[in-house]
């Protein structure tokens, strides 16, 4: 059962364009080349948090505020949110790097604005992957915080959540408010049709800057010192013929630890 | 509905998409919104087309989720407004056709019959009654249409059509048989277009209207993810309202093959950049003498003809999409253009399963299917040699068509 206060409740999604998962990624004098990358998308795991938002937009009337926070090129996936549903746009600007504990103070800011007792994210960007956001926000809010949430329905108090632990699946309930970080559930993600995409065309998209919340690029405890490719995979090893099977399973069982 | 793709894992960074060659960057001239639509479709392509279409071939079936899935992205009748129709530009719906056809011709095609051959006429020349009963359910996908015009004995002269409609107290009784139907037998309404007094006219034919059948052609070589039917009249009766009000004679389905044509002229280039995909990669990954075979000049030349020709038929399939949208358009240059990117499609499927050597014959690869899949194109719609006799009969003034005349 929905409690009263979900016919207006405000649900925010945060989300990150990242580099899409298809595209290559080049490294120049140390950092990743962003003009190279030939396409951008939403984070994989924030289209997790952005279905589950959508969910309870239709469930329960809910309304879904998207924000994200980045360059100008950011707004797209603003806009691919609001194809599939979102309600309300905002797009905190900023271009160039950003430290994680000043990201989750702007977003904490924002999040404050559109006046959200429920945060949905991923559980970590597919680009830097460092986990960080969700329960930063939540510290920063003071809001409750649970992770690598796979699904959440609303209750008579709050929400069930669902979420994986090396054991098994774990259900939790909780309070408002709250922060939900999302892994990869077993959603199937709803695809924009032509009517929302014209739609989405006609959303307004509120922008604003770091300074209008308030918040400066200072005081990080964390920043970035290099970045580098992952090492190349080693070659490959090749057997050939039956008698090399008794070879192949003990290798697979010794060094590949795979049976 | 969607399941997420490529999600990178950590230490599993070469899932490698499908990239599109665009060497031009042509795309960019399209707005924001048909960029948008351009990925949703080639997205759900990649997820839900790519994954099943070789087993569908192998079964010779068009999967009922396909007609769910189009239905629900909004994109069938795409250039049509109201009714419930999407509203969008032709260049838009070039782009939708040409993602489409990137998966499978067969795929396309139940899109263009839906759209520009079913939906089109009873939105120029039907009725409000018409509109209002069948548009909106054939803009989702719950109805189906199709397009009954060739006969056994009447291709590309469709002039001589020998199926009748007659006049018979409060409607109309049809006799005769229309062959090579795209979405026949899972069809809800076909548009069909049969002479009344010797004059051609349109008519709306409902399943399980009394004396029509339409029975599944089988044992194709192309297009085998597609039905294709014949639609048998034997004293089929239909009401009086059925016949489209707003068109005599062959302008009628002239008009809906023109819209048909130009999206093949978009969807053959989609066919064509699956082809020269696959061949890129595996020109990359096969080794042979010890070197990528894309090392040796004879394949690069190959790959460098398919770059031009592609590049060449997307300019002409964009600068048509223009034409068409700012009505500058004469029949005459969507027969240049489907005409043409049709014949490079074919072309470039060809020479991909020259390099894809022996390997090119296997459904674990794309190309035969697309090759395959072009012969058909390459027929309908207007055949390639019809499309020359158009434009013949528009450089000299003296039609080819028939002899003697």
């Amino acid at each position: 059962m929905v409690r009263e206060i979900r016919d207006s409740m405000k649900v925010a999604v945060l989300i990150k364009q990242v580099p899409d998962t298809t595209a290559k990624v080049g490294i120049t004098s140390g950092s990743v080349d962003e003009g190279a990358i030939s396409k951008w998308s939403i984070s994989p795991y924030d289209e997790y948090a952005l279905e589950s938002a959508l969910s309870l937009q239709s469930g329960s009337g809910a309304t879904v505020v998207a924000i994200t926070l980045g360059p100008e090129r950011s707004s797209k996936s603003l806009i691919d949110a609001a194809a599939v549903g979102a309600d309300e746009l905002l797009h905190v600007v900023h271009d160039g790097g950003l430290g994680s504990l000043s990201l989750q103070k702007a977003l904490s800011e924002a999040v404050t604005r559109v006046g959200a007792e429920v945060v949905l994210v991923g559980k970590q960007a597919a680009d830097t992957n460092s986990g960080s956001t969700g329960p930063g926000v939540a510290k920063i809010l003071n809001y409750s915080c649970v992770g690598l949430v796979s699904r959440i329905e609303a209750g008579s108090d709050g929400f069930e959540a669902t979420r994986s632990t090396p054991s098994g699946m774990e259900r939790v309930s909780v309070k408002l408010p709250c922060v939900f970080a999302f892994d990869k559930g077993d959603v199937e993600l709803r695809r924009p049709n032509v009517r929302g995409i014209m739609m989405a065309k006609k959303k307004p998209i509120e922008k604003i800057s770091l300074a209008d919340l308030g918040v400066d690029n200072t005081g990080e405890g964390v920043s970035t010192t290099s970045v580098d490719y992952p090492p190349e995979k080693p070659e490959g090893q090749r057997f050939e013929g039956a008698d090399a099977a008794a070879e192949v399973a003990v290798k697979l069982r010794e060094e590949a630890n795979v049976i | 509905m969607r399941t997420l793709k490529g999600l990178v894992l950590s230490g599993c960074t070469d899932i490698m998409g499908y990239e599109a060659l665009d060497f031009y960057d042509v795309d960019s001239l399209l707005t924001d919104e048909e960029r948008m639509i351009r990925d949703a479709v080639r997205d759900w392509v990649d997820e839900s087309v790519i994954p099943k279409i070789e087993n569908a071939c192998r079964e010779g079936v068009f999967l009922d989720e396909w007609r769910q899935d189009i239905g629900s992205m909004g994109i069938l009748g795409a250039p049509l407004k109201g009714y419930g129709c999407p509203g969008l530009s032709y260049t838009a719906y070039g782009v939708i056709c040409r993602e489409l056809e990137r998966g499978d011709s067969g795929i396309r095609s139940f899109a263009s019959v839906q759209g520009s051959l079913a939906m089109y006429p009873i939105w120029d020349f039907g009725s409000e009654e018409q509109k209002e009963k069948y548009l909106p359910g054939m803009a989702t996908g719950e109805l189906i249409g199709c397009f009954g015009l060739t006969e056994p004995d009447y291709g590309s002269n469709p002039g001589d059509m020998v199926t009748k409609a007659t006049e018979d107290g409060d409607g109309f009784v049809l006799n005769g048989a229309k062959m090579w139907i795209t979405n026949g037998t899972i069809a809800d309404l076909a548009i069909v277009w049969a002479k009344l007094d010797g004059v051609i006219r349109g008519f709306i034919v409902e399943k399980g209207d009394p004396g029509f059948s339409a029975p599944e052609m089988k044992g194709k070589h192309s297009l085998k993810a597609s039905v294709t039917s014949e639609l048998v009249f034997q004293d089929c009766r239909i009401p009086k309202d059925r016949i489209l009000p707003g068109v005599k004679g062959l302008r009628g389905p002239f008009s809906c093959l023109n819209n048909a044509r130009f999206g093949i002229s978009w969807g053959a280039i989609g066919s064509a950049q699956a082809c020269y995909d696959s061949a890129k990669s595996y020109a990359l990954s096969r080794i042979q003498f010890d070197h990528p075979i894309a090392a040796y000049q004879l394949v690069q030349n190959k790959l460098a003809w398919m770059l031009r020709e592609i590049t060449k038929g997307q300019l002409l399939a964009y600068h048509l999409g223009k034409k068409k949208d700012a009505g500058e358009w004469i029949p005459e240059h969507i027969s240049l253009a489907k005409m043409n990117n049709v014949d490079i499609a074919l072309e470039i499927a060809r020479v991909s399963r020259d390099i894809h050597g022996a390997n090119g014959i296997l459904d674990e690869y794309p190309v035969m299917r697309h090759m395959a899949n072009l012969e058909s194109v390459k027929t309908y719609e207007g055949t390639h040699d019809i499309h020359n006799l158009i434009l013949g009969r528009h450089i000299t003034g003296i039609q080819a068509f028939t002899k003697g005349a």
